[in-house]
C-alpha cells in the first residue's frame, strides 16, 4: 500500500511539472550554433564596436560542406549588439559552441577596451576553453576567410589554434580562461596570437603582446618561436643557422627551458636562462660530416644565444613580461611587497642565456 | 581498515566543492588561509580520532540505540535536535548551492523549484532506506565517480596551463596570521566522520590506525588540490574573483580526444550523484536522530510531516538564498559547525569513557 | 471377503468419484485370492500395474505370500486416509483393496520426460540439456550434477486449485537458514488459484502484487541450478514446468550467463563489463539523447552537434516525440517476432527494422541518428542474459526517459540513480538486491 500511495505522489508531482515546464526545452535545430565571435571598432558610426557572430548552417545532407552566416551589428557594448542581433535571426543563437573569439586589431591597441574582455569570462554559456586571437587588419575579415580544406565553418581555426591540427612553435594559441588570468595576475602578462586574414589562407605567425589593457607590442615569427620555447608549450620547430658560408637547419624535437632569477646583493640582478634543445639537421647547403657536428652546434648556440637574449630584452623595453618572471619572483620571496621590489628590478636586470644544442644525427644520410 | 567509514569521510571531501569550501579559502588566500589549512588538519584528524574510538565502543549502534535508555529524555531531545539541525542545514546548504549550480551551467532556463522537486524525490527515496541500504547506495555512487574524479584531478594536475608559479606565491603567504573562517571551512573536509552518529550501526570492528592515516594522506591532498588548482589556473590574483572556483577550473581543462570535449560537463555530471548522496547522507542522519527522539515506532502521518518539513525547509532555502547570501550564510555556518563540533566530540568522548568503565 | 471396513471405503471413494469416463474399477480373482484395483487410466501407466501387480497376483498363490509381496514393494504404500487417497488418485496411483487391506501403488504415468534444450538462456559452450517437464526427472538432472549427501529435498504443494508439488532444495552446508526459512513461510502464503511455473511467484513476491524487478530467477538449465546451489541458493521444481526457480536472486545471478563459468578468465570479466555496460546504455541512452540534443547541446562536440542538428532539420516535431515514436516501432517488432511462429519471426524483424527505419528516414519522420540510437539500445538490451531481467529494463528506460524529457541532463542522472537506488532499496528474501560487493549469502543479517 505505502508504495502505491508514492507513485500516486510521483505522479502528482510529474505531471505538475509538466504543466509548470516546457522551460529550457530547445531542441538542437531550433538553436543557431555561434562557432566565432569577432570584436572590431565600428567605422563611420556614432557607436563604439561592430559585433559579429558567425553562424554554422547545418545541412541535412553529408555531401556538401556546411555553410556559415556572418550577422554583424554595431553597438556601444557587445551585450547590446548581441541583443540586437538575437532579433535578426530566427533561432535561438547559443554560444555554447563559440570556440574562438578574435579581437581586432585596433581594438586591442586603443586603451580602455578592457571590459569586453570580461564579458566572456562573466557568461556562463562561452566556455573558457574557447581561444582568443586578435584579427588582422579586422577580426570581421578574419571570420570572413573560407580555408577550401574547411568542412565546417571556422575549423581550421580550431585546428591550428589547437594543437589537435598542425603544430607548429609560431602559433602561440591562448585560452580566454588563460587570457583573464594573466589580465589579472601580478608578474605575468598577456599575449595573443595575430591572424592575419589572406584571401583564403589565415595566416597565423605572430603574436601580440599586451600590458595589463592593450596591446603594446606585435612579435615577429622569428621572436614569436623564440618566446614559444621560453614558454615551454611547442617542441617542434626549424632553426637556420648561419656558419661561415654554410647555412643549416636543425629541426628540433625537443626544447627545455629553466629559468632563474638571481639577485645578488650590491650586484646587478640577472635572470638565467637555459635552453636545451635537441634535433636533427635537416637541411644543408653542404655536406655535414658527423664529425663536426659539434662545431655547428656551437654555432646553433651561439646564434641562438643571441637571439634569445635580443627577444627578451625587447620585452623586457617595453615593460611587458609575456613569460612570468615577475610572478616568479613573487613565489619564491615570501616578502609582502615583492611586487613592488620587482616592478623596480625589472627594468635594469640582465639577462644571462645558456642555450645548448644537441644534434642527435642528421637524418637519414649524412 | 574499514571502508564505510573512509566513504563517509571522503565523501565530504569530494563535496567540500559544492559547500563553497574552496571560495572561502581562496578568498582569505593572502590572509591566513595557508596556515589556516595547515591548522585545520590536525584538528580534523584529532576529531575524528576521538570521536571514532568514542562511538567505536558501541559497535553496531546509532546514537539512538546507545542512548534508548536514557533516562533524561528533554536532555535528549535537546542533544539530538541541536544534532539535527547542523546536519540538517549541512544537507541544505549543499543542496540549495548545488541547485544554483545547476541552473547556472546546466539548465539556465528552468525554474530551481522543478529542479528541486527531482532531488527531493531522489533523496526521499534514499533517506528512508535503512542505514545499511543508505551505505550500498554510497559505495555504488563513489565507484561509479570515483574514477572519473580522479582522472579528472590528474588532467588537472597534468595540465601545461596550471601555473605552479602562482600556487606558490600563495603559499608565500603561509606566515599570515591563520582566519578563524579558512579554519572553519578547511575542517570541513575531514568532518565526515560526525555521520557516525548514525552510520555506526554499519561499521563493526575496530577502526585500525590505517583508517585515520588513510584519512590523513586524502585529506591534505584533498585540501591541496581544492584550493590551490583553481590558483593554479586563474591566478592568485583572480581566482578569488569567480563564483565557483572549481567549476570555472573544470570549465579550463579540455579533453581533446573524448568525446565530450569541455570537462565541465563530465564535473558537474559526476557532481550531480556526489551531490544527491552526500545530502541523503546527511538528511538520513538527521531523520534516523529525528525518529530516534520518538518513544515509539513512527507512524505514517509522523513521516510525512517530517518529510514536509524537510521539503518545505528547501523550497524556502530555494527561494530565500540566492548565491552572494548563501555563500555569506555558510561562512558563519562553518564557524559555528566546528565549534558545536568540537562540544559535541568532547562531550561524546567523556561520556563513553565514563558509561564503558 | 473384504471386510465392512475397506468395503466402505471403496464406496464412498466410488461416489467421490462421479464415474468419469477414464475411471477403471477392476475386479481381479484367482483360485484362493480376491483383490480390486482403482484407478484412472488416462494418468497411470497400465503396462506397470500390469506387470508389478497382476503378474505376481496370479503367479503367487498363497494369499499370505501375495500379501508380503504388498508390503515389502517400494511402490505400494499403505492407506492413510480417504482425502489423501483422493488426491494420490487424481495424480496417477492406483487404489488396490485386498483382503483387510488398501493400499496405494504408485503407477504415474510420466508423459513428459523427455530432456529438451535449451533455448531461452543458450550458450555456445557447455552443457546444451536442459530440463524436462517431469519433477523426478527433472530431479534426477540435478542429483546427478549434484551428488551431496548435503543436498536435501523437500516438497510441498502451491495452489488453490492447482495443489501443484512443487520440492524445495538446497544444499544444508550452505545454505541460511533464516533465508530457507522466509522461503518456506513465503511458499506457504502464496495466494494462487492455478499455479503452472515459477514465473508466476513473480508478483506474489511484493506484497503489493505489483513488480518491476524479478527478485526470482527462473532457468531452464540443470547446470545452473547445480551451480547455484553450491552458491547456497534455494531451488524450486515445480511439477509440470521445465524451469526451476532459484531464490534469493540478486542482480548479480541476473546478469550472469552459465557462459561465464565455460570462459577463460578475462573473457568472462570482458563479458561481465560488456554486460553491465549495456545495461546501462539501454536504461539511459534514450534520455541522454533527448537530453543532450534539447537541453545541452554543448556536451557534443561542435562537428557531431551540427551533424545532429542537420539530420534533424526536416523533423517537425521535438526530440521526445521522435524517440518514443521509434522506440515504440522498436517494442512491437520484438514483441512481433516472439508471437510470430518461429518461421516467419526473423523475417519479419528485418523486414520491418530496416526497411521500416530506412524509410521513417526517408521520410523525415525521424533523424538517422535517431535510428542508430534506438537499434544501439534494442541490441543491448539483448545482451542481458536472463530475459527476465531484459524485460525490466525495457520498461525502465522509459521512466528514465520521462524524467530526462523533462529535467534534461540532470534527468539523466538523477533517473539513473533513482532507479539505482530503487534496486538497492529492494531486497529478496533478506538478500540485497543491489550492492557493489556482494557478501556470501547469509552473511549480512537483514535489519
Amino acid at each position: 500500500m505505502k508504495s502505491l500511495s508514492n507513485w500516486r505522489l510521483v505522479v502528482i508531482i510529474l505531471s505538475s511539472i509538466i504543466l509548470l515546464n516546457g522551460c529550457g526545452f530547445k531542441d538542437i535545430d531550433k538553436r543557431f550554433f555561434v562557432v566565432s565571435i569577432g570584436v572590431d571598432l565600428a567605422k563611420n558610426s556614432s557607436k563604439k564596436y561592430l559585433v559579429s557572430l558567425k553562424f554554422a548552417i547545418p545541412k541535412a545532407s553529408r555531401d556538401s560542406p556546411t555553410e556559415f552566416e556572418i550577422v554583424s551589428e554595431k553597438a556601444d557594448s557587445i551585450s547590446e549588439a548581441v541583443r540586437i542581433i538575437k532579433t535578426k535571426v530566427d533561432k535561438e543563437v547559443d554560444f555554447s559552441h563559440a570556440k574562438v573569439i578574435v579581437v581586432g586589431e585596433e581594438v586591442v591597441k586603443e586603451k580602455g577596451n578592457a571590459g569586453i574582455y570580461y564579458w566572456f569570462t562573466r557568461r556562463r554559456d562561452i566556455q573558457a576553453i574557447a581561444w582568443v586571437a586578435i584579427g588582422k587588419p579586422t577580426a570581421l575579415e578574419v571570420l570572413k576567410v573560407k580555408p577550401k580544406s574547411e568542412f565546417i565553418p571556422s575549423n581550421a581555426l580550431f585546428l591550428s589554434l589547437g594543437k589537435d591540427g598542425s603544430e607548429t612553435p609560431y602559433v602561440i594559441s591562448e585560452f580566454l580562461f588563460d587570457f583573464k588570468y594573466r589580465l589579472i595576475e601580478r608578474g605575468i602578462d598577456p599575449m595573443l596570437p595575430i591572424i592575419e586574414a589572406k584571401k583564403d589562407i589565415l595566416e597565423i605567425n605572430k603574436v601580440g603582446l599586451f600590458n595589463k589593457s592593450y596591446q603594446k607590442l606585435a612579435l615577429n615569427p622569428e621572436e614569436t618561436k623564440i618566446v614559444s620555447f621560453l614558454r615551454k608549450r611547442e617542441e617542434k620547430s626549424a632553426n637556420k643557422i648561419t656558419k661561415g658560408k654554410i647555412v643549416v637547419v636543425i629541426d628540433t624535437h625537443k626544447v627545455k627551458t629553466k629559468y632563474k632569477i638571481h639577485t645578488p646583493k650590491g650586484k646587478t640582478p640577472y635572470i638565467k636562462v637555459n635552453v636545451s634543445l635537441e634535433g636533427t639537421l635537416e637541411e644543408a647547403t653542404r655536406r655535414v660530416p658527423n664529425e663536426k657536428l659539434s662545431s655547428y652546434e656551437k654555432a646553433a648556440e651561439k646564434t641562438l644565444n643571441k637571439e634569445i637574449r635580443n627577444v627578451l630584452v625587447k620585452i623586457q623595453k617595453a615593460n611587458l613580461d609575456p613569460i612570468g618572471f615577475g610572478l616568479r619572483y613573487r613565489s619564491r620571496h615570501f616578502n609582502n611587497d615583492d611586487w613592488e621590489e620587482w616592478k623596480r628590478i625589472y627594468p635594469e636586470i640582465k639577462f644571462k642565456v645558456q642555450t645548448k644544442m644537441q644534434i642527435e644525427d642528421t637524418g637519414l644520410i649524412e | 581498515m574499514n571502508r564505510y567509514f573512509l566513504y563517509l569521510v571522503l565523501l565530504n571531501m569530494i563535496v567540500n566543492v559544492i559547500i563553497f569550501v574552496p571560495k572561502i579559502l581562496i578568498e582569505y588566500r593572502y590572509n591566513g588561509a595557508v596556515m589556516g589549512v595547515l591548522i585545520a588538519i590536525p584538528i580534523g584528524i584529532a576529531l575524528n580520532y576521538f570521536y571514532s574510538t568514542a562511538i567505536n565502543r558501541f559497535p553496531e549502534q546509532g546514537l539512538p540505540e546507545i542512548s534508548a535508555n536514557s533516562k533524561h529524555r528533554w536532555l535528549k531531545i535537546i542533544h539530538f535536535g541541536s544534532i539535527q539541525l547542523i546536519w540538517f542545514s549541512a544537507g541544505l546548504i549543499t543542496l540549495v548551492g548545488f541547485i544554483d549550480i545547476l541552473v547556472r551551467f546546466i539548465n539556465p532556463e528552468m525554474p530551481k523549484l522543478a529542479l528541486l522537486v527531482i532531488y527531493l524525490a531522489a533523496i526521499f527515496l534514499i533517506i528512508q532506506l535503512p542505514t545499511q541500504r543508505v551505505v550500498y547506495f554510497m559505495e555504488i555512487v563513489l565507484f561509479f565517480n570515483t574514477p572519473l574524479i580522479a582522472f579528472i584531478i590528474f588532467k588537472a594536475f597534468a595540465n601545461d596551463y596550471l601555473s605552479w608559479d602562482s600556487m606558490l606565491e600563495v603559499g608565500t603567504h603561509i606566515f599570515e596570521r591563520p582566519s578563524i573562517k579558512s579554519i572553519a571551512a578547511a575542517t570541513y573536509c575531514f568532518s565526515g566522520y560526525s555521520n557516525l552518529i548514525i552510520f555506526n550501526r554499519v561499521i563493526n570492528g575496530k577502526l585500525k590506525v590505517l583508517n585515520f592515516i588513510a584519512i590523513f594522506i586524502f585529506g591534505v591532498f584533498n585540501l591541496f588540490t581544492t584550493f590551490f588548482i583553481p590558483i593554479g589556473f586563474h591566478g592568485s590574483d583572480g581566482a578569488n574573483e569567480y563564483l565557483y572556483p572549481w567549476i570555472s577550473t573544470a570549465d579550463s581543462l579540455r579533453l581533446v580526444y573524448s568525446p565530450i570535449e569541455r570537462v565541465i560537463f563530465l564535473f558537474l555530471m559526476f557532481y550531480m550523484s556526489i551531490t544527491l548522496i552526500s545530502v541523503s547522507v546527511h538528511w538520513h542522519v538527521a531523520y534516523e536522530l529525528i525518529k530516534g527522539t520518538f518513544k515509539e515506532k513512527v507512524s505514517k502521518k509522523q513521516n510525512l510531516l517530517i518529510l514536509s518539513i524537510f521539503s518545505g525547509a528547501s523550497i524556502a532555502g530555494v527561494i530565500f538564498l540566492n548565491t552572494l547570501l548563501l555563500n555569506k550564510v555558510t561562512v558563519y555556518w562553518m564557524i559555528v559547525r566546528l565549534g558545536f563540533e568540537i562540544v559535541l566530540v568532547a562531550i561524546f568522548f567523556i561520556w563513553a569513557r565514563r558509561r564503558s568503565v | 471377503m473384504p471386510s465392512n471396513n475397506v468395503q466402505t471405503i471403496r464406496d464412498h471413494l466410488l461416489n467421490m468419484l462421479q464415474q468419469p469416463e477414464d475411471m477403471v474399477f477392476k475386479e481381479n480373482h484367482s483360485k484362493e485370492k480376491y483383490m480390486e484395483a482403482l484407478y484412472i487410466k488416462s494418468i497411470c501407466d497400465e503396462a506397470i500395474l500390469h506387470d508389478n501387480i497382476l503378474k505376481p497376483f496370479f503367479e503367487i498363490t498363497g494369499p499370505e505370500e501375495f500379501l508380503n509381496f504388498l508390503q515389502s514393494n517400494p511402490k505400494v504404500s499403505e492407506y492413510e486416509d480417504e482425502q489423501k487417497a483422493l488426491e494420490e488418485l487424481l495424480r496417477g496411483v492406483a487404489i488396490l483393496f485386498y483382503q483387510d487391506f488398501v493400499f496405494l501403488f504408485d503407477c504415474k504415468m510420466d508423459r513428459n520426460n523427455a530432456v529438451m534444450d535449451t533455448t531461452v538462456e543458450t550458450t555456445i559452450q557447455g552443457p546444451q540439456a536442459g530440463f524436462s517437464e517431469s519433477l523426478p526427472v527433472n530431479l534426477g538432472l540435478i542429483r546427478q550434477r549434484y551428488p551431496s549427501t548435503a543436498l536435501m529435498v523437500e516438497s510441498s504443494t502451491v495452489g488453490n486449485l492447482s495443489k501443484t508439488r512443487v520440492m524445495i532444495l538446497h544444499d544444508t552446508r550452505f545454505t541460511d537458514p533464516d533465508t530457507l526459512k522466509r522461503i518456506k513461510k513465503f511458499l506457504a502464503n502464496v495466494d494462487i488459484d492455478m499455479f503452472q511455473s515459477g514465473e508466476q511467484l513473480f508478483d506474489s513476491l511484493r506484497k503489493s502484487n505489483k513488480a518491476l524487478f524479478p527478485l526470482m530467477l527462473v532457468t531452464e538449465r540443470p547446470d545452473r541450478v547445480a551451480v547455484n546451489l553450491s552458491m547456497g541458493k534455494v531451488i524450486l521444481l515445480i511439477h509440470g514446468s521445465s524451469f526451476a526457480v532459484i531464490l534469493p536472486t540478486v542482480m548479480k545471478d541476473l546478469m550472469a550467463s552459465m557462459e561465464d563459468i565455460y570462459q577463460a578468465y578475462w573473457i568472462t570479466k570482458f563479458l561481465k563489463v560488456l554486460r553491465y555496460t549495456a545495461f546501462n546504455v539501454s536504461l539511459i541512452l534514450p534520455g541522454l539523447y533527448v537530453a543532450v540534443t534539447s537541453y545541452n547541446p554543448e556536451i557534443f562536440r561542435i562537428q557531431l552537434a551540427l551533424s545532429i542538428a542537420g539530420s534533424r532539420t526536416a523533423i517537425p516535431y521535438p526530440s521526445y516525440i521522435e524517440v518514443v515514436l521509434m522506440l515504440f516501432m522498436v517494442e512491437l517488432l520484438t514483441e512481433a517476432s516472439i508471437r510470430l511462429p518461429k518461421a516467419v519471426g526473423p523475417t519479419a524483424t528485418t523486414v520491418g527494422g530496416l526497411i521500416l527505419g530506412q524509410a521513417a528516414a526517408e521520410a523525415g519522420l525521424v533523424s538517422n541518428i535517431m535510428i542508430v540510437i534506438v537499434s544501439f539500445v534494442a541490441i543491448s538490451n539483448f545482451v542481458v542474459p536472463i530475459n527476465a531481467f531484459s524485460f525490466t529494463i525495457r520498461v525502465l528506460k522509459y521512466f528514465v526517459l520521462l524524467i530526462s524529457s523533462l529535467f534534461g541532463l540532470v534527468g539523466v542522472v538523477l533517473g539513473f540513480f533513482l532507479v539505482l537506488a530503487y534496486m538497492v532499496k529492494l531486497d529478496s528474501f533478506g538478500e540485497p538486491f543491489l550492492t557493489l560487493v556482494q557478501s556470501k549469502p547469509g552473511e549480512n543479517s537483514n535489519k
